[in-house]
Formats: structure tokens, C-alpha cells, sequence
């Protein structure tokens, strides 16, 4: 397919060096990967050609609407749904290459936090044994390590140990998702992949479960892939972020640059979209709605060229005809890189005015 | 007629019966609304707000052992009191509802266009063609293209979002006075939440009725209501316009509700401050302030008695004993106490 999809590995910006690709080679790499799926309607690529790279200590944001492939992607990066091409490799080993028994002996060193802490837990297990199961399943230590670990790992993620031996059912949703964050780090994996960890939540319980992932990240020295759809909580956890959209990372950078600099439409929409408490609120958002035009389109027939034209104001021509390459953005730390034709216009506000046409809001 | 408030709630109290004892769910709560107003309700899951919307309507479940109390007057009507047979006009006719989840308020096996004529006929006394052709109307106007296609298919066919847009075209097709949306759009991607909190305030304007948003999100708040009233355990605990509240809010269950959440705007400054501890399972119903456990300015009054609502400013209310004490020493109505 396309041979110009890897944003973030090898930027390629005409650069005569592409080793100057700043971005971090660390603990998880992954590498063009493509996921497609037979649905209903037709083969669908749900995941395009994506390059992230993660080192220890660091977690990455992952952001982006329904749809977008980030689910999945966290999925291939597990080898949990097999990938049309691409490399995934865990401190050095290629997943994909792995035989099934071998690529079990490695799980142990990447595991993943779920949505819905209720549906991930076994009701009829104590926490305990619960939290224990990983080490079981893996082999790893005898009964007395085990314990031990258990009990750190429920310290860790300030678990008391009075509900060692209570099930799922009796314990609250804060709770519940401590167990399930135990589990993940019961292993002492080395990337920890954190699939929508908090939006099942209450708003206090929240907070709570973004302080143990925040203070896990410190104590363990963990990589995070961070997916969410909230973006003030990916803008709190994350060192980096990548943006999304139909399969395709379409910006990436340090999650203060993308976050308050965003040169790619879409993000710039994003970032607009999020009501905040203060008295531009409603002004925002009605700026929002001009940077992102009309519904999603389906992955069963995906627009050519950028895949964001079609909801993007200041969308010409070239845009249907040429898929943007991933570009570095100039003067930033090397980190920041998108995929537009026309950003430098839309930075120098020479960009085709935004289009307020859509008709889709007529009344 | 005119000078009276839309909707008029005096003192309601909401009791479910449970196997483990009462829970006062919505416990002493009063207050108004103008025609055209838009109010937020805020407060964590358990605090009441949805259960006070919901007994505006006596909308509940057959199973739920349930009292309520107090009067509801709406267009001067106590809905409390009035019979079944006329609360269902109320209910979808002059006041519209929308849930979080579109797909448990819509029959999934009808035409989304066949159930807004349905309630077209039903309340709006239209013939077949007409229903139908207006169904088409309301489709348009909440923003979903191909209005006449879409109206022949069923809600699975439709987005997440565009299944919301669906019902809020079901909410208004009876044009009503009041529109009730609670958590609208907690499901949501961005982009789409702000698609709808926009068509929900332009609805507002242009047909001058009233909105009533439950939330647990401030920002959806600022974005769509002029007003904003935060729940705890069954009470209000402080009511002010939103503009005044951004930086004055005064009780520290809304301050704590304030710094609970990462604000996008900043980046990374430390520890989250979550509010320690739960929110009592039992509701409201006790003899102090129901906050004191979890508040870190407790002294023993709070303890002791139920704080009254103050004026701590302009239109500004706070159920607090810190601000009741300070209104009493001080002319001066303002912050009791100093941000930590």
C-alpha cells in the first residue's frame, strides 16, 4: 500500500537524513502496522498503516473519535487480531514473528487495562485470586512469591488489603478497576496498553484512577498507551500523543505541542470540541463546528487523497487527488509531525477561509 | 398569567422503599424556572439530580417503591397531583425528555419517522399525511441529511449521534414549553457533543422553551445554561448563574467538583484532587450537613445541623455553615474562605 503511512518512525520530509527521525526508539515499536476486517458491507482497513513508538517511563496518548481504529490498534499491538503488515516489537522481539506458545511466555510483558472493570473480572473470584490469575496462568513463581506480589501489587494501586477475599460484585466501581489495573501489573510488564481505563466511571472515581495510573507510571518505570476520547484527561497523563482519524495517525508530537499548537484541522476541531467551564464556552464551540464538517465517513468507502477532506473546511482539489505525506513541522523539537496539505497556510491564516456551508446544520 | 414562573418545585421530596431501608433520594429540594430559562443541574451519580427530573414527571419505574412529596407546579398545574391520563399529555407534549441513551427511549423495531408521527397524532391531534410530512420537517430541522430517506429507517441505522439527533426531533415535535435532557450527551465523541449542545441552544432560542441539562460536566454547562444548580445527596447545595460560578463558586462540594477533573487548558500540574470518600448511599434525611464527611472545612456545627441556603452574592445561593456564619459577621457576601 502506501509507502509514505509511517508518521513518527521515518518522517519523511525530504530530509537527506531520515535517521534524524527523533522520536524515542524504546520498550514497544510499532511499525506500519494495517489491521482490515470483513464486515458486512466489504473489507474494511481499520488501522492503515500506523507507526508509534514508546519508551520506558512514557505514556502516549491515543485520541480520536468512534471509529477511528484506536481500539483496534491497541488490539494488533496485543496480537489480538491478526495484522495485514507491519511490525509490532516488545523490548526488541517481534511479536508477529512469534509462535503462539512464545508469544504467550511474552504477554506477561505487555498487558492492558479495560473499559468495563464489571465485565473483565470473573464475579464468582475473590480480588485476590483475581489479581493472582495472571502469575498463575504465566507460570510465573511459586504460591509464596505470588502472594507477595499480590499484596504489592493491591498496595500499589491502593487496594486495602481487608477486600483480599470480597468478589467483584462487593466492591465499588473505583474499586473494580483497581483490581483490574492489579491484574495488568501483577506480571511487572513493561508497557501497559489502557484502553478507555475511566470513561465507565463516576467523575470522583475518575480522578482517583488517573492519580494510581499517573503514580503506577512513576513507581514502575511503565510504557502507557493511553486511549481515550476524553482529551483533558489524555492532555494530563500523556508525554506524547497521536491523533487518529479513519485508520491513520494524522498528527503526533509532544502532547503540549499538539495540545496547544495543533497545526492538523481535525485536531485543531478536536481540541475546540472540549466544553470547558469558563465564559467562551459556547463562542468555542460554534468555532468547532466550522473545523469539522458533516459525519464520519464510512471505512467502507474511504475518501481519496486525505482522508479528512471531506470534513474539512479548507479541502481543494489537491487534497482529493494525493494522500499528504507525514511532515515534520519546522522549529518544533522534531517530535511534532501531521499529515496536510496546507497546514503552513491554515498556521500563516492564508489557508482557504474556513467554508460555514454546511448544510448539514441548516435548519 | 404573566411574572409566574414556568415550572414551580416546592419542597419535593423523593423516598424509594429498598430492601435495606429508605433512600431519600431528592430530599427538600425548591426551585423555579422562567419560560425560555436554561438551567444545569450538577452533581455526582447518586446526588439526585436525575431522580428530581424524573419526578417532575413521576416517571418511574412499577417496581420502584416510591414516595414523593412536595408540589410541582408547571403552567401553575401541580403535576404531583394531577391524574395519570393528564400526565401523559405533559409528558412528551409541553415537556420533552432526552436520555443519555437514545436506543431505551426509542422502539427499535419502528421507523424512526413512523414514531415522531405517532406522537405527532397523539399529541398534536395531526391526521396520517400530515404527521408524516412534519415527522420529515423535524428531521431536517435537528440537522439530519436526506431527511425523507432517513425517516424509513430504523434507530440502528443511525450513528450514535445522529440517534440523539432523533431524539431530540421526538422530544420537540410537540413543541414543548420545557425540554428535560439528562447526561444528552455523556455517550458522545467531542465533536458530536458539541454538534448537539449547539443544536440544543439554538433550539431554545428559537422555540423560546425552557431547558433543564443534567450533567456531571461543568463545561457542558458554561456552553448551553445561563444557570446552575449543584446537587449533593439529595439537596441543592448551591445555585448561581454560570458566569458568577466560574471563579466564585462558594460551596466546597462544587469547588471539590471543580478540581476533581483534569481542565484541558492546563497541562499536567500533579495529583488529580478527588473528593474523598462516596457519597452516602441513603441519600439525604439526616440532621447535619450531608457533606461534612467528605469536606475539608468541616467544624462541628456542620456536624451538628443542617446548614441553611445563604445569599453569598448576586443571585448566588450556598447551603454551607462556613458562608451562613460569614453572611452573618460580614455585610460583605462573597468567598467565605480561601482557595487552598
Amino acid at each position: 500500500m502506501s509507502d509514505a503511512a509511517v508518521v513518527g518512525a521515518t518522517l519523511e520530509t525530504g530530509s537527506p537524513e531520515p535517521e534524524a527521525a527523533t522520536e524515542p526508539r524504546g520498550v514497544l515499536e510499532v511499525d506500519d502496522v494495517a489491521v482490515e476486517f470483513d464486515t458486512d458491507g466489504g473489507r474494511i482497513t481499520a488501522v492503515d498503516g500506523v507507526s508509534l513508538h514508546l519508551a520506558t517511563g512514557e505514556t502516549v496518548g491515543l485520541v480520536g473519535e468512534s471509529g477511528c481504529g484506536k481500539s483496534t490498534l491497541a488490539r494488533a499491538i496485543l496480537q489480538l487480531v491478526p495484522m495485514q503488515r507491519g511490525s509490532v516489537r516488545l523490548e526488541g522481539t517481534d511479536l508477529g514473528a512469534l509462535p503462539r506458545r512464545e508469544l504467550r511466555r511474552m504477554r506477561h510483558r505487555i498487558q492492558m487495562v479495560f473499559q468495563d472493570p464489571r465485565g473483565s473480572l470473573d464475579p464468582r473470584m475473590s480480588v485476590s485470586t483475581l489479581i493472582g490469575e495472571p502469575l498463575r496462568v504465566h507460570g510465573i513463581g511459586d504460591r509464596a512469591s505470588r502472594a507477595r506480589a499480590v499484596a504489592e501489587a493491591m498496595e500499589l494501586v491502593g487496594l486495602p488489603t481487608a477486600v483480599a477475599d470480597r468478589l467483584p460484585s462487593e466492591l465499588s466501581g473505583g474499586q473494580q478497576q483497581r483490581v483490574g489495573i492489579a491484574r495488568a501489573i501483577v506480571t511487572d510488564p513493561a508497557v501497559l496498553v489502557c484502553d478507555e481505563p475511566v470513561s465507565a466511571l463516576d467523575v470522583s472515581i475518575q480522578a482517583q484512577i488517573i492519580n494510581v495510573l499517573d503514580e503506577l507510571r512513576d513507581e514502575l518505570d511503565l510504557a502507557m498507551l493511553f486511549i481515550a476520547h476524553d482529551l483533558s484527561v489524555v492532555r494530563h497523563l500523556s508525554d506524547r500523543v497521536a491523533v487518529m482519524y479513519l485508520g491513520q495517525i494524522v498528527e503526533t508530537g509532544t502532547a503540549s505541542e499538539v495540545f496547544t499548537e495543533p497545526r492538523h484541522p481535525y485536531t485543531q476541531g478536536l481540541i475546540t470540541s472540549v466544553p470547558r467551564a469558563d465564559a467562551e464556552s459556547a463562542a468555542r464551540l460554534q468555532t468547532a463546528r466550522r473545523l469539522v464538517l458533516g459525519e464520519l465517513p464510512s471505512l467502507l468507502d474511504p475518501p481519496s487523497g486525505c482522508r479528512y477532506r471531506t470534513r474539512c473546511p479548507y479541502a481543494d482539489d489537491e487534497c482529493a487527488a494525493t494522500e499528504p505525506p507525514p511532515e515534520a513541522v519546522d522549529h518544533t523539537d522534531g517530535l511534532h509531525s501531521l499529515r496536510c496539505h496546507h497546514w503552513r497556510d491554515i498556521a500563516a491564516g492564508s489557508g482557504a477561509r474556513p467554508s460555514s456551508n454546511s448544510q448539514e446544520h441548516a435548519p | 398569567m404573566s411574572g409566574m414562573p414556568l415550572l414551580d418545585v416546592d419542597d419535593l421530596q423523593v423516598t424509594f422503599d429498598t430492601a435495606s431501608g429508605p433512600v431519600h433520594a431528592v430530599d427538600g429540594v425548591s426551585f423555579t424556572m422562567a419560560p425560555g430559562e436554561s438551567l444545569g443541574v450538577v452533581g455526582e451519580s447518586g446526588s439526585g439530580k436525575s431522580v428530581t427530573a424524573r419526578a417532575l414527571l413521576r416517571l418511574f419505574a412499577i417496581t420502584d417503591d416510591v414516595r414523593v412529596s412536595g408540589s410541582v407546579h408547571f403552567d401553575g398545574v401541580d403535576l404531583l397531583r394531577v391524574d395519570e391520563r393528564r400526565l401523559r399529555k405533559v409528558r412528551g407534549g409541553q415537556i420533552g425528555m432526552i436520555f443519555q441513551d437514545p436506543l431505551t427511549s426509542l422502539n427499535p423495531l419502528m421507523a424512526v419517522g413512523e414514531q415522531i408521527a405517532e406522537s405527532l397524532r397523539l399529541h398534536r391531534g395531526m391526521g396520517r399525511a400530515e404527521a408524516a410530512s412534519e415527522a420529515v420537517e423535524l428531521l431536517a430541522r435537528v440537522g439530519i441529511a436526506d431527511p425523507e430517506k432517513r425517516a424509513t429507517e430504523l434507530p440502528s441505522s443511525f450513528s450514535g449521534g445522529m440517534r440523539q439527533r432523533v431524539m431530540i426531533s421526538l422530544a420537540i415535535a410537540c413543541r414543548p414549553r420545557l425540554l428535560i435532557a439528562d447526561e444528552p450527551t455523556t455517550a458522545l465523541d467531542v465533536t458530536v457533543q458539541a454538534e448537539i449542545l449547539l443544536l440544543l441552544d439554538e433550539l431554545r432560542r428559537s422555540e423560546g422553551m425552557a431547558l433543564m441539562l443534567i450533567t456531571h460536566d461543568f463545561g457542558v454547562v458554561a456552553a448551553t445554561c445561563d444557570d446552575v444548580q449543584v446537587m449533593y445527596a439529595g439537596k441543592l447545595v448551591e445555585k448561581a448563574s454560570m458566569a458568577h460560578l466560574f471563579d466564585r463558586a462558594n460551596h466546597p462540594y462544587t469547588e471539590g467538583l471543580l478540581r476533581l477533573v483534569p481542565r484541558f487548558e492546563d497541562a499536567h500540574t500533579g495529583r488529580l484532587h478527588p473528593i474523598p470518600g462516596q457519597p452516602p448511599i441513603t441519600g439525604g434525611g439526616g440532621s447535619s450537613c450531608a457533606f461534612a464527611p467528605r469536606c475539608d472545612h468541616a467544624f462541628d456545627r456542620c456536624h451538628q445541623e443542617i446548614p441553611p441556603e445563604v445569599a453569598v452574592g448576586p443571585e448566588h445561593l450556598s447551603a454551607c455553615w462556613l458562608a451562613a456564619d460569614r453572611a452573618k459577621d460580614s455585610t460583605e457576601a462573597g468567598r467565605p474562605w480561601r482557595r487552598a
